[in-house]
Parts: C-alpha cells; structure tokens; sequence
C-alpha cells in the first residue's frame, strides 16, 4: 500500500511538472504570435501613416501649385480680369488723427 | 526454419552504428562549436535586411513660406515580363501594352518591345504623376508593380529657376540654391537592419538595429515669390517685345542686401531641365558679364564726390569730347553741352563730364573705389556658379582707361555687382554682401542669416549727396521714362557696346541697362534690369527703364508701401 502510495504521488508529480511546462511554453508562444501580430499590425500602420503623410504633402503642392502668383494671374487674365490703374492709398497718420 | 543473426554481423552493425554515431556527434560538435559563427551566419543573412534609409530633401519656401521646391515619393512603374502570362502560359505583353499605353501616352508597340527585350525586371515610366499611377493600378495587370521613387518638385513651375537651380537624375544639387546649399538639403541616409520573413515583412521579435536618416535642413530664401514672379513675367515679355538676346534682372534690399528676386532669359523648367539649352541654364544675373556703360558714371561721380574732388555744382566746359591718352572719348550724338555741372553729367550721361571727373580723381583712386564697390570680385551671393566680372590690375591701366572705366568701358560686372553697388549708394554708404537664404531649419531649431556688411564705401554725406543726383537724373534727366507716379526714383541709364572676340566692338548692338532704387529717400529696393541685345538699339534703355517702373510700381503696391512724394 505504501509503495502505491509513492507510484501515485511520482506519477502525479511528473504529470504536474509536463502539464506545467506544456502550459509555459503554450503560454510563451501565445505572447511570441501575438507581438508577431502586433508587430505586422504595427508596421501595417507605419505603411498607412507613410501613404498619408504622401498623400498630405501632395495635397501642399497641389495647393501651392494652386496659390502660385503666375498661375493666378494667368486665371485672373482668362476670366477677363485687369489690373487696377491705382490703388488709393489712406495715410496712417490721417486714419489715425481722424480717431 | 529459424532465422539466426550471426554474431560476426551483429558485431558489424554495432560497429558501424557506433562509428556513425561518433561521426555525427563530432560534426554536431563541430558546428555547435567551431562552426557556429558561420551556421548563424548563413541563418541570419536568410531574414536578416540591410537597407539604407533615405533622408528626406530639404523643402525650400520664399521669405512669406510659399513653397518653392520639395521633394515627395511618386510611384516608379516597373514590369517583370516572365510574369506577364495568360492562364495557357502565352505571353500578353500586347494586350498588357495595349491597356496601359494610353495611360502614358505612350505608343504601345514602343512598351511591347520593351516587355519582349528580354530583360528580366525594368522601369516602364518612372516618377509617375499621381493620378497616372493611380489609373494603372487600378487595372491590377499582372506583372507591373510600383517603386516609390522620391521626386523634387517645383509648384510655381519655372518662376524662380535660375535662384532655386535643379536636382538631377542622381539626386544632386545643380546650379542656384539646389547647388550651394545640396549638402544641407540633402541630410545623411540612416540604416535599417531587420528581420524579415518570407513575404517581406518585418519581423518584431528579432534582431532591430536602426540609425536614423538625418532629414536635410528646411530653406527659408530672402525671395518674395510675388516680386519674383513680376521680374520674370516683366522680363519675359519686354525680351519677346524687344527681341533681345537675353537679359537679366536683380532685386535687392538695400539696407542688408537681401535678394528679392533674381530672373534671367532665356531660363527653363526645372521639371524639364532635359530639354533646356545650355544658355538657358546660366544665370545672367551673376554668371554673365557686360560692360556696364553710363550706368558706371555713378560710381564714379561717387568716388570724386567722397575724395572731395568735385561737388555737385563744379562745372566744366562740355566741347562735345575729351582727350585722354591721347584718344577722344565722345558724348552720344557727339552733343556739346557747354558749362555744365555734375549733375547734370549724370543727368545727361556725358561721357566727357564722366572722364572730366575721373580726370579731377585719377587712376589710382578710381581702381580703389571701383574695387571698393565690389566689381572685379564676386559678390560672395550664396548661389552656384558665380562669376567676379573683369577689372584689369591698375598696372595693366593704359592711360586712356581712366576715361573710358569712368563711363563704364573696358571692365566688365555682373547685374548683381550692379545691384550691390547701387545698394551702397541708396543705403547710406556700406557695402553689403548679397544673400539668399534667409534662415535654415534643422534639428537644432531656426538658424538665420545675419546680413554681412562688407565695408563702407563712400561717406552718408556722399550717398545723400549722390541720391539728390540720381533723383534729378530721373525727375529731369535722361532716366525720367523711370519716374513712378507717388514715389521719388533715383537711377540711371546705361548704353554699352558690346566687344567682339577680334577686340573691338560689334557694329549697332548694345547692352541696355538701368539701376536705381525706390523711393529714393529711405529706398526699399534697388532694381537693375539689363536687356542685350534690344532691337530698339541706342534708345534700349527706354524699355529697361519701362521695364523698372513696372515691376516697382508692383513691389511697392504688393509691399503697401506709402507713396513719398503727392
């Protein structure tokens, strides 16, 4: 009785401790694939942050494209726009003695 | 029967077992040993990338921030024609050529025999526009694939070439800003290495080792966008009106010789510098020399009246020419004046009143002067490719030199000399060293540029006195198509002939020219325009000087300046 006793407890033991290990190294590939998946996510990320950051700096030379004074005044000349002859001009000093 | 094993074989088989397990466990040691370095290796170089990080061009902006030049990443077309198969295996360069082909404006022919040319993996189109890129990958054709490949791009077009220069195919800085500043916009290239996996992608766990790419320095120039575009649509159109040659023009800012706007004709499209001439290419404002003409007479007026030579009202009796060196050096026309003042030399722009006062002044204090303002050297402006003009050692002076250097003869400058020299004048005396870039921006914060004075020329009460005469050369004088309407214009005129390579000068061809400044009192630029080659001949100046008075009337409506005179 005394040495069933002991095959149980060894027995139990050693399944305990191949239970245990199975159990981390299961847990350690689950945190390995999961900051793999993080990883690939992350740089999934960094790809669509570097499109739109493309993106945006197309959209500035668009709009400086856009807000260039040669073409401005190409546009202004299509539409039938003219320059103004004069521009009049109020002093500063009469605007503000006139306060 | 009963099979039985001998023993001798057992012993054998034992025996070999044995041996080969010796075999293998020395090899394992081996490669846990010994060979370990090379096993891993061989094993790191299977996933591991090494690449260079690229460094992001510096963006240049005008004073006001507009952009002027960036770089963005576009999407490169490339093709592997193995790829390009149907579900039979035949080839489909045709129909592949035949969809995309329209897209590029290409012919499709010319893009199937570049599919069939044997070649494993080549560029179809590179640095596609947008939205070009974006049609063909829409089509989703099997074997085209896409690069991002980084693109400087100019959005004002070819408004400011000559001052911002180019990048060529390589990445490097050519000509203007591009040229002198490519170290600081180029920035340095970092380095990646990762682990990769099979697709490509980089790994999380596994070796990471990365040195930033150092982004290039951020550009702010001392140009204004609005002025620059006025000088260079001013300039195209009297060029085409006068069928000049060529010419140039310079804007400054007087009190720190910041450059407002540089143009030269013929210019180019920096995005199509591949198909711009040679000439185009040279910056005429300061790798271009002229003789100047009369336009010099003020500087020599200036030496006189800071030596204390002459005063305003010193008079001379004008005969029409002066002999000098035993040479006769005429007015224009052969005009005789008769008692004349200095003023009214420059208002005039006799040429014997310029060698009368050159005469008062002498050789050795007109090389002095003529060096002190600047010509003979190069300005120091930061662009690339700058060129110091020609003005002889006073050794190689013949005597006659004296004369025809006082009304701008037998030395040759470059507008932007001009522009700094007239600076002086109009800012009180002192010589500044021309710039362009204004401030730069790296990773340490805004570096700005501090104006360099270079020395002081002539006296506050000389350039006062210099100023009154050049406002009256304007006002009543030969310079008066300048005058601005509200604003005091101080200027003048030049006439030059031009030399031929046999030494003398080429028959009924003249560079025309004029500086001055505005307004003429407290002056917020100095503008020199130059036209070679007008067809109006001898009276070249007279567009130049239209010329001047548009641009002016422009910058100072675009600046609100407050006109100084009812």
């Amino acid at each position: 009785m005394h040495g069933a006793s002991w095959e149980i407890r060894s027995f139990l033991l050693a399944t305990s401790v191949i239970v245990s290990c199975f159990l981390l190294v299961l847990l350690y590939l689950a945190q390995a694939t999961a900051v793999s998946a993080a990883g690939y996510e992350a740089q999934r990320f960094a790809a669509e942050r570097d499109e739109l950051r493309r993106q945006n700096a197309l959209l500035v030379i668009e709009s400086a494209r856009l807000d260039s004074p040669a073409r401005v005044e190409a546009e202004a000349q299509r539409l039938g726009l003219v320059r103004a002859a004069t521009i009049g001009l109020i002093p500063s000093e009469a605007v503000a003695a006139a306060r | 029967m009963t099979a039985t094993i001998s023993h001798r074989r057992l012993r054998v088989l034992f025996a070999f077992f044995a041996v080969a397990s010796l075999v293998l466990s020395a090899r394992l040691a081996y490669w846990q040993t010994v060979g370990r370095g090379e096993l891993l290796s061989r094993a790191t170089d299977q996933v591991h990338s090494d690449l260079a990080v690229a460094a992001q061009r510096g963006i240049i902006k005008d004073r006001s921030g507009a952009i002027l030049a960036t770089t963005v990443e576009l999407r490169s077309l490339y093709a592997i024609p193995a790829q390009m198969k149907d579900r039979d295996g035949n080839d489909t360069f045709a129909s592949v050529a035949a969809a995309i082909a329209p897209i590029l404006g290409e012919r499709p022919e010319v893009l199937r025999a570049a599919f069939a040319s044997g070649a494993e993996w080549l560029f179809v189109r590179r640095r596609l526009p947008e939205d070009v890129a974006a049609r063909i990958a829409a089509l989703h054709i099997k074997g085209l694939g896409f690069e991002m490949e980084p693109k400087r791009l100019y959005p004002n077009g070819a408004v400011g070439a000559q001052v911002l220069g180019f990048v060529n195919d390589d990445g490097l800085g050519q000509y203007g800003v591009e040229g002198r500043y490519d170290d600081e916009l180029a920035g340095t290239p970092g380095r990646l290495v990762v682990a990769r996996d099979p697709a490509n992608r980089e790994l999380a766990l596994g070796l990471r080792a990365a040195v930033a790419a150092r982004n290039g320095d951020d550009l702010s120039l001392t140009i204004d966008l609005a002025v620059q575009n006025a000088a260079e649509r001013e300039l195209a159109a009297v060029v085409e009106r006068e069928k000049a040659a060529g010419g140039a023009i310079v804007i400054l800012d007087p009190k720190d010789g910041a450059v407002l706007a540089i143009a030269s004709s013929p210019t180019y499209d920096p995005a199509r510098v591949g198909s711009a001439k040679a000439e185009a290419l040279r910056d005429r404002a300061i790798s271009w020399t002229y003789e100047p003409g009369s336009t010099m007479k003020a500087i020599t007026v200036a030496a006189a009246l800071d030596k204390g030579v002459i005063t305003p009202s010193t008079t001379y009796e004008d005969r029409g020419c002066a002999t000098i060196g035993g040479r006769t050096l005429c007015n224009a026309g052969f005009r005789s004046y008769g008692q004349t003042n200095v003023t009214q030399i420059l208002a005039r722009s006799q040429n014997a009143g310029a060698v009368f006062v050159a005469g008062k002044l002498g050789a050795a204090e007109l090389n002095a002067y003529v060096h002190a303002f600047g010509f003979g050297e190069r300005t120091g402006v930061d662009l690339a490719v700058e060129t110091g003009g020609i003005v002889r050692p006073l050794a190689e002076w013949y005597p006659v030199d004296l004369g025809t250097i006082s009304f701008g003869q037998g030395l040759s400058v470059t507008p932007l000399q001009l522009a700094s020299a007239y600076a002086a004048i109009a800012n009180g005396g002192t010589l500044y060293r021309p710039y362009v870039v204004a401030s730069r921006r790296d990773a340490d914060g805004e570096h700005r540029t501090a104006p360099v004075a270079v020395r002081r020329v002539i006296s506050q009460e000389t350039s006062a006195t210099l100023v009154t005469m050049l406002t009256a050369t304007v006002d009543i004088g030969i310079a008066n198509a300048a005058a601005l309407k509200g604003f005091s214009v101080a200027g003048k005129t030049g006439t030059a002939q031009i030399p031929s390579d046999d030494g003398r000068y080429v028959d009924d061809a003249y560079i025309s020219s004029f500086a001055g400044f505005v307004p003429a009192i407290d002056p917020r630029m100095v503008v020199v325009v130059v036209l070679e080659r007008p067809q109006s001949k001898l009276l070249g100046t007279v567009p130049a000087m239209n010329t001047f008075k548009t641009i002016a009337t422009d910058a100072l409506r675009y600046a609100r300046v407050q006109p100084d005179r009812p």
